[in-house]
């Protein structure tokens, strides 16, 4: 399988959003929030450094 | 007395530790589940399933601690992923009884899959201790 840099962080953004959602807090609710939370600042680093990268070296 | 019962009751585990830890590590989510806690489970035991095959669908190589030659941070970097690749419980010792050893090519795709072969093992561990939490009664 050949995923480009954007499909497997993607990827593993998911995956890591969806457990630390279910470990970390108490209610059914609390944890979808929380998911939702972590995989919004999985994607918020992933085009804020991208972004960053290609203005730095153009 | 009851008064005594219903205090001591809250600090007992709800299943033993020392076993549930086991199980937990081997078949990922399988703590859960025995905690009662069975869709959360089958969560835990999907997303460490997921990842970790993506991480073979990606050919990414397995650690391996004893890897001949290199200096102590090479040395670290294979025992600490191997370590990170054991965590993944049975799907580990599957791929490897099936015989998956791809060569350590050079390729993002390879080192990625890689990485997400350990992190697999390091979610299971999030998992594990979630599920110890809660057979302590430290969480629901």
């Amino acid at each position: 399988m050949k995923l480009d840099h954007f499909e497997t962080t993607v990827i593993f953004a998911l995956v890591s959003s969806v457990m630390l959602g279910l470990v970390t807090k108490r209610t059914d609710k609390e944890r979808l929030r929380y998911g939702l939370y972590c995989f919004g600042c999985f994607m918020a680093a992933l085009f804020g450094i991208g972004w960053a990268m290609r203005l730095l070296h153009g | 007395m009851p008064a005594n019962t219903a205090s001591a009751a809250p600090s007992q585990p709800l299943w033993s530790p020392i076993l549930l830890i086991p199980i937990a590590w081997f078949i990922p989510g399988a703590g859960h589940f025995l905690l009662g806690r069975k869709i959360r489970g089958a969560i835990v035991f999907g997303t460490v399933l997921v990842t970790f095959l993506i991480g073979v669908a990606m050919r990414g190589p397995l650690y391996h601690p004893a890897a001949d030659g290199g200096d102590v941070l090479s040395r670290l970097i294979q025992f600490g992923g191997w370590i990170g690749d054991m965590a993944a419980g049975v799907f580990y010792f599957a791929a490897s009884f099936m015989g998956y050893a791809p060569p350590d090519v050079a390729g993002y795709s390879p080192d990625y899959g890689s990485k997400f072969i350990v992190a697999a093992g390091l979610l299971n561990i999030l998992a594990i201790v979630d599920a110890y939490e809660i057979c302590t009664r430290q969480k629901d």
